[in-house]
């Protein structure tokens, strides 16, 4: 069972929820260290993947490997080295954030745990003690993430991790995918907050009606299929307003944008770039949310 | 299986239970209204018929029949037909019927044609009646001044245990049908922690951790086991339940409280919430609660109640806290309840493990 190679390798998988496909020959490699987010609407087929990978479904078709591991074979051997946290809140809210991890660590046959420095890194030192019925949903996310941690992960996957969070519950749990990243944990970001992903992620691939459209890294996904111009709005006369886009791809953009700030009586000017909405669309003919 | 995992399940489980107001307070309260319907119920069975009598004329030939009141017959003379029936109507004394003889009785019935009232309340047995009447007649021959036509010399063969003067009292009665409650009350208890693991979805984070379905599976049936059986363990104990062969009854009561676990398990993952959990619990159980109501009434139990899994439960509570039983009459229903406890096990664990795979 060695650990070289891709953390997690993914061949050709398939699952089916009785006549509906969901997700369909899927392919992609995860490097140790590497932040890879899945991206795509309700319904396209991340979670179904991600639940295939850390072992709670059996795909039809195809292969799975986890830390050099396979996943038909070796599931209690790589569940004992991957975290996971979930979409849903699925804690025990009876207990206290510190008898919830104690007792996770206890599933892991950790026995010292520390709990205080767990919850130190999710901000949640001074609530530990309380129970979890009364977190609110940014303190109980932190929790589920410290839960993720508990047996310092060599594979993380995490499903929505920030979705519908304050900025600073989300800016913290941002920065925790990225120490564990740098400490050389695989990071699977499953996500339709395009903007996180495109921050966050080292590669994204795209998902859409259980297939995947596209796989790169958010930069070259952005050059390669978006448009980068600048927009400028000017004043025409007393009342008019004049509105430019100039795409940067043209070859004499540098001169038609040194001719508007010279020549106009500007009013704004922004640089666009493509966004990885963008980008989504151009593959999959729709939004994310659409 | 991974004890250490089975364990730390096994321990939050209790913590959740605890934790949670409703189920410790339908058990307390369970327990304590429980024991308490046992001791506020009859420990003893009035064995004795008490007939109350008019028999104006008739003092020395009813004599013979009143001075020989016994624990099974009591006769009470009254001065006025008025006053026999007020007394019967009312139960005074604890009178449950009346015979009314005529004034001219004993001439009538030498004439052949007396005619004596049997006073009987509408809600007395009818197996009374014959008593009463062959009462009447013995007064008749004595009042004509003969005997009875045959004297039949009877022997009475008592076949099993020879309960007259030890009845088996409502207390004894009811002692299975307040075990089986208190083994519902868990079931409840049971299906609702299940139901809830499964829909707040806290059983996936279970399982994609080392912990194996097997071992998630393994701990809830030995909380419900557990839970069932210190429960009905205490309650046997606070009524005074455990006379006879204990080693049986011990096992009977571990054997139900796997039965329940089953049913437990069952209607947990099936129910889509509280209610629905709820709701199933009670269906599962209505037709498991027939054997235990069928103890509290005399006679032999139907063949349909006899196939019904608690049959062995209540079978062997009754059989070795009244009838003094042990291994050799109990065997067979306590290994027809243990199959029963496999059998319903496994659909509920089965049941369980396919709503875990699938969530």
């Amino acid at each position: 069972m060695a650990d070289t190679g891709p953390a997690i390798d993914v061949k050709g998988i398939s699952y089916s929820y009785g006549e509906t496909l969901a997700v369909d020959k899927v392919s992609f490699a995860v490097a140790p260290g590497e932040i890879f987010g899945l991206l795509g609407p309700n319904g396209a087929g991340k979670s179904t993947t991600v639940k295939m990978l850390t072992g709670q479904l059996r795909p039809s078709h195809g292969s799975i490997r986890v830390l050099g591991m396979d996943t038909a074979e070796d599931l209690a051997a790589i569940q004992a080295r991957i975290g996971v946290c979930f979409e849903e809140k699925n804690l025990y809210t009876a207990m206290s954030g510190v008898e919830n991890l104690r007792f996770f660590a206890s599933l892991f046959g950790i026995k010292d745990l520390d709990t205080d420095g767990l919850l130190e890194r999710v901000d949640l030192a001074s609530r530990g003690s309380d129970r979890v019925a009364g977190y609110s949903k940014g303190m109980r996310q932190r929790l589920m993430m410290a839960r993720a941690l508990i047996n310092q992960p060599d594979v993380l996957f995490l499903d929505e991790p920030t979705d519908g969070l304050d900025p600073v519950s989300a800016r913290t749990i941002q920065g925790l995918i990225r120490q564990e990243a740098e400490r050389g944990a695989a990071v699977v970001l499953t996500t339709h907050d395009m903007y996180e992903a495109d921050t966050l992620s080292d590669r994204v691939a795209f998902i859409n009606q259980g297939a995947i459209l596209a796989l790169d890294a958010p930069e070259t996904l952005k050059l390669r299929h978006g448009q980068r111009s600048v927009r400028i709005r000017a004043r025409r006369g007393a009342d008019e307003i004049e509105e430019l886009v100039i795409p940067l791809e043209e070859v004499d953009a540098a001169d038609a944008v040194q001719r508007a700030v010279t020549e106009l009586d500007l009013l704004t000017i922004h640089t666009e770039e493509a966004t990885l909405e963008d980008v989504f669309v151009a593959y999959a003919g729709r939004g994310l949310n659409a | 299986m991974n004890r250490g995992v089975i364990a730390a399940i096994f321990r939050k489980d209790l913590v959740a239970f605890s934790r949670d107001r409703f189920y410790v307070f339908i058990t307390i309260l369970g327990l304590v209204a429980f024991v308490a319907m046992y001791w506020l119920l009859p420990s003893n069975v009035d064995e004795t018929i008490r007939l109350g009598v008019y028999q104006s004329g008739l003092e020395d030939v009813l004599a013979p029949v009143t001075s020989a009141n016994t624990a099974a017959l009591e006769v009470t003379s009254f001065g006025a037909p008025e006053e026999l029936t007020a007394a019967v109507s009312e139960g005074t004394g604890g009178i449950i019927a009346g015979i009314s003889f005529p004034p001219d009785f004993a001439d009538s019935v030498v004439a052949g044609d007396g005619v004596v009232e049997l006073l009987v309340p509408a809600d007395v047995p009818p197996e009374y009646l014959p008593l009463m009447e062959g009462l009447a007649s013995q007064v008749a021959y004595f009042a004509a001044g003969e005997r009875p036509p045959v004297d039949v010399a009877t022997r009475t063969v008592v076949l099993g245990v020879d309960r007259v003067g030890d009845q088996v009292s409502l207390q004894e009665q009811m002692r299975p049908l307040l075990a089986f409650f208190v083994l519902l009350m868990e079931t409840f208890a049971l299906a609702s922690l299940v139901s809830t693991e499964v829909q707040l979805r806290t059983v996936t984070a279970v399982l994609v951790t080392p912990a194996r379905p097997r071992d998630f599976l393994a701990a809830k049936a030995l909380l419900g086991t557990f839970l069932a059986l210190i429960e009905v363990v205490l309650l046997m104990a606070l009524i005074r339940g455990f006379v006879g062969d204990v080693p049986v009854l011990v096992v009977a009561l571990v054997l139900g409280s796997v039965l329940v676990t089953g049913v437990g398990l069952l209607a947990g993952a099936s129910g889509r919430d509280f209610m629905g959990v709820m709701f199933l619990s009670l269906a599962l159980m209505i037709p498991l609660m027939i054997p235990a109501f069928g103890a509290l009434f005399p006679g032999t139990a139907a063949t349909w109640v006899k196939i019904l899994p608690t049959y062995g439960l209540v079978e062997a509570i009754v059989g070795v806290t009244t009838r003094g039983e042990s291994w050799a009459e109990l065997g067979p229903v306590l290994v027809g309840l243990g199959l029963w406890c496999v059998a319903l096990l496994a659909l509920g664990t089965g049941i369980l493990r396919r709503r875990v795979e699938t969530l």
